[in-house]
């Protein structure tokens, strides 16, 4: 080491740093806004100038026609409600089931808890491409298929342990002494539960709900598989019918994707902070 | 004979005590809250066996049999699973699963451990970053592999107007996905873009845990940055790193959303992957049992991959 010169000051090393740090981070920003850039320009562009590759980073001129078409001419519509009936449903249902299931699992002591804990996780990672077929034989064995009951019933089957897991995470973080000293008040064991814990845990249960929306709203094989009626399909199956190779099929391809794309991202911008810390509790915690 | 008072008072105490010791043997046989406990766990029970459990066990069965819709299935025993095991199509598709897996997975890693030094130097708007980059991961996976089905395309995609037109790196557009050479590449590209924010968030959340002191002690010993994360960093999210990869590895190669939309497994078959040749065969070919067969193939590898990944999982929650 050369003495006096050679070393780089502490604070030049910090401004590389820094400088180095900023243009990854820019480059990662790029790649990851650039698809919903050129997804939501493209759902303003009118036709012409999609063929032309004229002005292909900004639409010129804006046209709404793209969206026009999709809400006027296609079964988008009727696809979003179906989207909203069976993500708000199942959403209910997995936090209902979940929650009262992760305080069991995390608080209560009875025979078989340590079990059901295991079997809660193995079943959140027993992936869906294993199961479909079978379900599908249940589902229409039952009388199911093609309805929106038998996606709200099969979707449980991967919300439920994701939200019980995730939960368990929570209450455990929860000091027990709270719910003793309200049980030496004269609390019941139900009574801690629903007045103390649950306030206590509703970061959580908002992060848990949020997931288990994001996760039903997106579902795609299962709604693939178990819908064959046009008008009963939901989002990601609706808007994949679009594809026709066409060129003009990509406009309102295109304003689909955007709509489908606003409530999720809308509910994410808000509430950040719950799903980032959900996201690394439900299946990191160290 | 005259029952006494005394005597009827006698039994119902013995009684009551019967029955006391009773519900006592219970609560010590089944748990002191076994009743509320019991009952918040029922419906979780129901659900892990109707819709998980028995449809597994109806899996394993049909996988032996030969069953076409609609028509009652036969028993041939491990037939299906010979057949497949023969089968060039099949081969391929295990082979094309295991690159599309570990290409994305590794990709993954090496992006997402960027992704959280970078969150964790000194950086100002980090909550910004953090935010903006993990919306891949909450973005519908349909709206996503649509958004580059659309950017990949051959005659307008943006991509090539990039590469031809802007930057001038490339003479003349590629069919990213029709073409044999660039398609899996392709595929694994977009895994990973929808992928990777989730490692680096998993990653930075095991960062944050390390304690300070630790780095202070590191840098007083004269360690340079590399020695820090060897020695500091690495030990410190070991366990999270073992976490999230397998996680990472079931779900990428169960993905089926992001192959199917883009490529259908083709061209020629070259991003064929189990998922996307069980749904073929079983809704294309009509051949429930073969495609069962299939779906199961890869059961023993990937229940080990559970277990190991369940025992770190409860671990990571012990501490």
């Amino acid at each position: 080491m050369v003495r006096g010169g050679g070393r780089p000051s502490q604070a030049a090393t910090d401004r590389l740093q820094s400088a180095v740090s900023y243009a990854v981070l820019l480059t990662l920003l790029l790649i990851v806004i650039f698809p919903f850039y050129w997804m939501t320009i493209t759902s303003f562009k009118g036709e012409d100038q999609m063929r032309s590759l004229v002005s292909m980073f900004w639409p010129s001129p804006v046209v709404d026609e793209n969206y026009r078409q999709l809400l006027g001419k296609t079964d988008f519509v009727a696809w979003f409600k179906n989207s909203i009936i069976v993500a708000f449903t199942s959403t209910f249902l997995a936090t209902a089931i979940g929650t009262i299931g992760a305080y069991a699992l995390a608080r209560l002591r009875f025979l078989g808890r340590a079990f059901m804990a295991s079997a809660v996780l193995i079943t959140y990672l027993v992936p869906p491409s294993i199961l479909f077929i079978p379900l599908y034989a249940q589902i229409r064995n039952l009388g199911l298929a093609d309805s929106l009951t038998g996606l709200i019933v099969a979707y449980p089957s991967f919300t439920v342990p994701f939200v019980t897991w995730l939960l368990m995470g929570y209450f455990e973080s929860i000091p027990e002494e709270l719910e003793e000293s309200a049980m030496i008040d004269g609390a019941t064991r139900f009574g801690a539960f629903y007045r103390i814990v649950l306030p206590l845990a509703a970061p959580g249960l908002l992060a848990a709900a949020l997931y288990a929306f994001t996760q039903a709203w997106n579902e795609f094989l299962y709604a693939l598989v178990f819908i064959t009626d046009v008008k009963l399909r939901t989002l990601p199956v609706g808007l994949s019918s679009f594809i026709t190779g066409d060129v003009y099929g990509w406009g309102y391809l295109m304003a689909g994707a955007v709509l489908t794309t606003l409530p999720v991202i809308a509910a994410y911008i808000y509430l950040q902070k719950y799903m980032v810390e959900g996201l690394t509790a439900g299946s990191v915690k160290g | 004979m005259p029952t006494t008072a005394a005597q009827l008072s006698g039994k119902s105490a013995a009684l009551e005590q019967q029955v006391r010791t009773g519900r006592v043997g219970l609560k010590r046989w089944l748990g002191p809250d076994y009743r509320l406990g019991f009952l918040f766990v029922l419906p979780i029970v129901v659900l892990v066996l109707a819709l998980v459990a028995y449809p597994f066990g109806y899996a394993v069965y049909l996988s032996m049999t030969r069953k076409y819709v609609g028509l009652p299935p036969v028993f041939v025993g491990f037939e299906n699973y010979v057949k497949l095991t023969f089968d060039g199509f099949f081969q391929r598709a295990v082979v094309n699963s295991f690159v599309f897996t570990f290409g994305s997975v590794g990709i993954k890693l090496l992006l997402g451990m960027g992704m959280a030094l970078v969150l964790t130097s000194q950086i100002r708007f980090r909550s910004f970053w953090t935010g903006v980059l993990l919306i891949p991961w909450v973005a519908p996976t349909v709206v996503s592999a649509l958004n580059f089905l659309w950017i990949y395309d051959g005659s307008l995609g943006v991509l090539n107007y990039l590469l031809v037109k802007v930057f001038r790196i490339l003479p003349q557009g590629v069919g990213w996905l029709s073409e044999a050479g660039t398609a899996m590449a392709s595929v694994i590209a977009v895994n990973v873009w929808r992928g990777f924010p989730f490692f680096g968030i998993s990653f930075l959340a095991g960062m944050k845990g390390i304690p300070g002191e630790l780095y202070e002690a590191a840098a007083v010993d004269g360690a340079t940055v590399v020695q820090r994360f060897r020695h500091v960093t690495m030990p410190g999210i070991r366990n999270i790193v073992i976490i999230v990869m397998l996680l990472s590895t079931i779900w990428t190669f169960n993905d089926f959303a992001i192959v199917y939309i883009l490529t259908k497994g083709g061209p020629g078959g070259t991003t064929m992957v189990l998922p996307v040749f069980t749904y073929e065969m079983a809704f294309g070919a009509q051949r429930l049992g073969e495609a069962i067969a299939a779906a199961l193939y890869m059961l023993p590898p990937l229940a080990f991959v559970i277990i190991v990944l369940a025992r770190h999982m409860r671990r990571g929650r012990a501490k």
